[in-house]
């Protein structure tokens, strides 16, 4: 009798094992053994110079929860993903709708369109820190050309980085200008999979335009909506880098994020646990809405 | 007829006293032609030395720097490699750099001194900073902060960028003001000039400029952040209280409502425009007018520090400071570039036009080259009897640099601005001042 490894399902098993083991030690190394780091670094007391760290248990996300600056920084995050997560779908959206039609440039729009989700994060940021600028803005002289707001100087010139609910605004708009081709394309490679008689057929038995995205074209697409969303909710959620660019999280805080507060506690200040803490308040926000995407998505795969 | 046998002399030198001669000879020829030439020692040669920099606000002086850097590395036979980051980069590549314990040889602290993070992973240059202190005149005293941790020299100072006040003389004329020299001054200039089109503007942002300013104001009016221990906190105060009641005023009467958005060099801009009355920034915002707007730099004047009530002035300087990784690989070319460049600090300043402010006494001779001979500039040739950095008077401690990098003072002084009452305002910044120095003490 041949012993159990030596079986066709045994084989079987080790081949699928082997195939997967790559996937499996990427995300232990570069996913896992990070996140156990920020974990065991947000228990400590460890500081950017000091190697030898020593237990303090809960005491850092005690620290974070008694900083009100914190309090602050979730609101504004919550606002921003929320808000920028909104704002990418509808326009991501409106512009797969346009993208699917057919019309002459097709292909050149389309390669246009994801300039600003490819160019680099630093060069994009800073050329709308220019058109935000408080006296040079280019957004403020068209607005006052066209009669729109007064001349320089005057009360109704928007200053946008510097006035916090136009601050939190300008910031979530960047990342919406930035992240919306990406959900487009998403979409669209889902639109595109959707065969043209599922839709003729739709529009025979008489169903409006709404009607064929609600019922057949979102169900048909979800999966690849799901995953599109859970990624664009990772990245808003941990962007650092648009808000570190045009404000540092100022004027006050009006736009401090989690991730901003963590680098500038955790780096710049060097406490690097109390840094791991705060960032780690990410977790509990990010992990309810993936197992939330991923049930659903599973579930509609059967 | 003479003997031409060779006559015995008395003194007689034997093998080991000829080398033991011969050998001080040659090591003392050797080290007089080494200092003459300015070289480092033989058992330098052949190795490399890599050093990390911030990108210089005067890009002149990163090139006069870079060839400083490999004509040293040429004549000493070490390979040289400079590598400059946007200054707010280099505390999250100094964290990489220790996490992996391997990077540069040669780092830089610049606005944010991570000595007292670091010291215990850095190289002790208490050799090289106190025989250059001895050298030239002593340290100014406010160095020792920048650069000692429990008496002794972690890193030693380069130079530091002095923030006066730049003021548009022809506009304090047209409204019969002379030349300021109180920051009352300057509030009455603020008032009288915004509503003619010249307002004036100090970032009440999250920048590095707002850190400086408003500390500035805050020392000017006697506000001390701490004892000089640096263990105990003193901000809550009258004077605090009387500082950013000033603010308000000055915020209201005066100011551009831009403020709340600027960054560092957004100030540069606004009085390059022509629109701005005065502002309080470093040099470099005058170097931009002069080289950007000429009519505008024809009337710009500069002021070190403005007097605070009680007659104090402060100018919180922005200090740049020299370190050594315990992991680097060439620590003794690392030390003799810094000593190298510490006595060539004229050069140094000549290619920063003036910008480069020395920590070493004697360096302050007049005339200081790109000051001594600039008819408006020539008046920050006193400029180290005024500096102080962060922490004032105490040192610049961790926790101070936390309270630094999270901008609880420039805050303080937005909610004032905003309207927020004085008292709450004071609750809320000690506080969380409190807050950081009790983690600090507990870890």
């Amino acid at each position: 009798m041949r012993p159990w490894w030596r079986t066709p399902t045994a084989r079987r098993y080790v081949f699928g094992y082997t195939l997967l083991a790559p996937a499996i030690l990427y995300v232990g190394l570069l996913v896992g053994i990070p996140f156990l780091f920020s974990l065991y670094l947000s228990m400590s007391d460890a500081s950017v110079g000091d190697p030898v760290a020593s237990f303090v248990g809960l005491q850092n996300f005690e620290a974070a929860l008694e900083n009100q600056a914190f309090y602050g920084a979730l609101r504004n995050t919550l606002v921003f993903t929320i808000g920028a997560g909104i704002l990418k779908g509808l326009l991501g959206t409106t512009l797969a709708f346009l993208l699917v039609q057919s019309f002459r440039g097709r292909r050149l729009v389309r390669a246009l369109v994801v300039i600003p989700f490819t160019l680099p994060i630093a060069v994009s940021v800073l050329g709308w820190k220019w058109m935000f600028d408080s006296q040079f803005s280019v957004v403020n002289w068209a607005l006052s050309r066209l009669g729109l707001i007064g001349a320089y100087g005057s009360a109704d010139w928007p200053v946008w980085l510097g006035q916090p609910h136009l601050a939190l605004f300008s910031v979530m708009f960047v990342n919406v200008w930035r992240g919306f081709p990406f959900s487009a394309i998403v979409l669209l490679a889902g639109m595109t999979s959707v065969a043209p008689e599922i839709i003729e057929a739709a529009k025979v038995d008489g169903a409006n335009f709404l009607q064929r995205f609600q019922r057949i074209i979102v169900p048909m697409i979800a999966p690849i909506l799901f995953i599109g969303t859970a990624f664009d909710t990772v990245f808003t959620l941990s962007d650092l880098s648009i808000v570190y660019l045009l404000t540092n999280g100022g004027p006050d805080g009006a736009t401090e994020i989690l991730p901003t507060l963590a680098y500038n506690t955790g780096i710049r200040a060097g406490a690097l646990g109390r840094g791991a803490a705060i960032s780690l308040f990410l977790f509990p926000l990010l992990l309810p809405a993936m197992i939330i995407l991923l049930r659903t998505l599973r579930r509609r795969q059967y | 007829m003479t003997d031409p046998r060779p006559v015995p002399s008395a003194v007689t030198v034997d093998r080991r006293d000829f080398i033991r001669v011969t050998g001080a000879g040659v090591a003392g020829a050797t080290l007089l032609t080494m200092l003459e030439a300015r070289q480092a020692p033989a058992q330098l040669r052949g190795t490399g030395l890599r050093m990390l920099k911030w990108s210089h606000f005067v890009p002149a002086y990163d090139a006069w720097f870079d060839d400083f850097a490999k004509k040293w590395g040429d004549a000493n036979g070490v390979k040289v490699r400079v590598d400059h980051i946007p200054h707010l980069e280099l505390p999250a590549r100094y964290a990489a750099e220790f996490a992996a314990g391997a990077g540069h040889d040669l780092i830089y602290f610049v606005g944010q001194i991570l000595t007292g993070q670091y010291y215990r992973n850095l190289v002790d240059l208490s050799d090289v900073a106190e025989g250059l202190g001895k050298k030239y005149g002593a340290w100014m005293e406010n160095a020792k902060s920048a650069g000692q941790v429990g008496g002794r020299w972690y890193g030693v100072p380069d130079f530091y960028i002095a923030i006066p006040v730049l003021w548009r003389k022809d506009l304090f004329d047209s409204v019969g003001l002379g030349a300021p020299t109180t920051w009352e001054d300057l509030r009455k200039a603020a008032r009288l000039l915004k509503p003619k089109g010249h307002p004036t503007g100090m970032q009440f942002s999250h920048c590095n400029d707002a850190n400086h300013n408003w500390r500035a104001l805050m020392y000017c009016f006697g506000v001390k952040e701490t004892d000089p221990s640096g263990q105990n906190i003193l901000i809550d105060s009258k004077e605090m209280r009387e500082a950013l009641r000033f603010a308000k005023a000055i915020y209201d009467e005066g100011m551009t409502p831009e403020v709340f958005s600027w960054d560092d060099a957004s100030d540069n801009r606004f009085l390059a425009s022509g629109v701005g009355s005065w502002i309080h920034d470093a040099i470099s915002a005058f170097r931009t007018t002069q080289d950007t707007n000429p009519k505008v730099f024809e009337h710009t004047y500069c002021l070190p520090e403005a007097a605070g009530p009680a007659g104090l002035r402060w100018n919180v300087g922005e200090p740049n400071v020299w370190a050594i990784w315990k992991f680097s690989k060439n620590v003794p070319a690392a030390k003799e570039f810094i000593q190298h460049i510490a006595n060539n600090q004229k050069e140094a300043m000549e290619a920063s036009r003036g910008y480069n402010m020395p920590f070493l006494r004697e360096q302050y001779k007049k005339p200081m080259p790109g000051l001594g001979n600039d008819s408006k500039l020539g008046v920050l040739q006193e400029q180290d009897k005024i500096t102080a950095f962060f922490g004032h008077p105490g040192p610049m401690t961790p926790p101070a640099q936390e309270v630094l990098t999270t901008f609880i003072v420039p805050d303080m002084f937005t909610r004032v601005a905003r309207g927020a009452n004085i008292e709450e305002t004071m609750k809320w910044g000690v506080g969380e001042i409190r807050r950081i120095y009790t983690k600090h003490k507990a870890s």
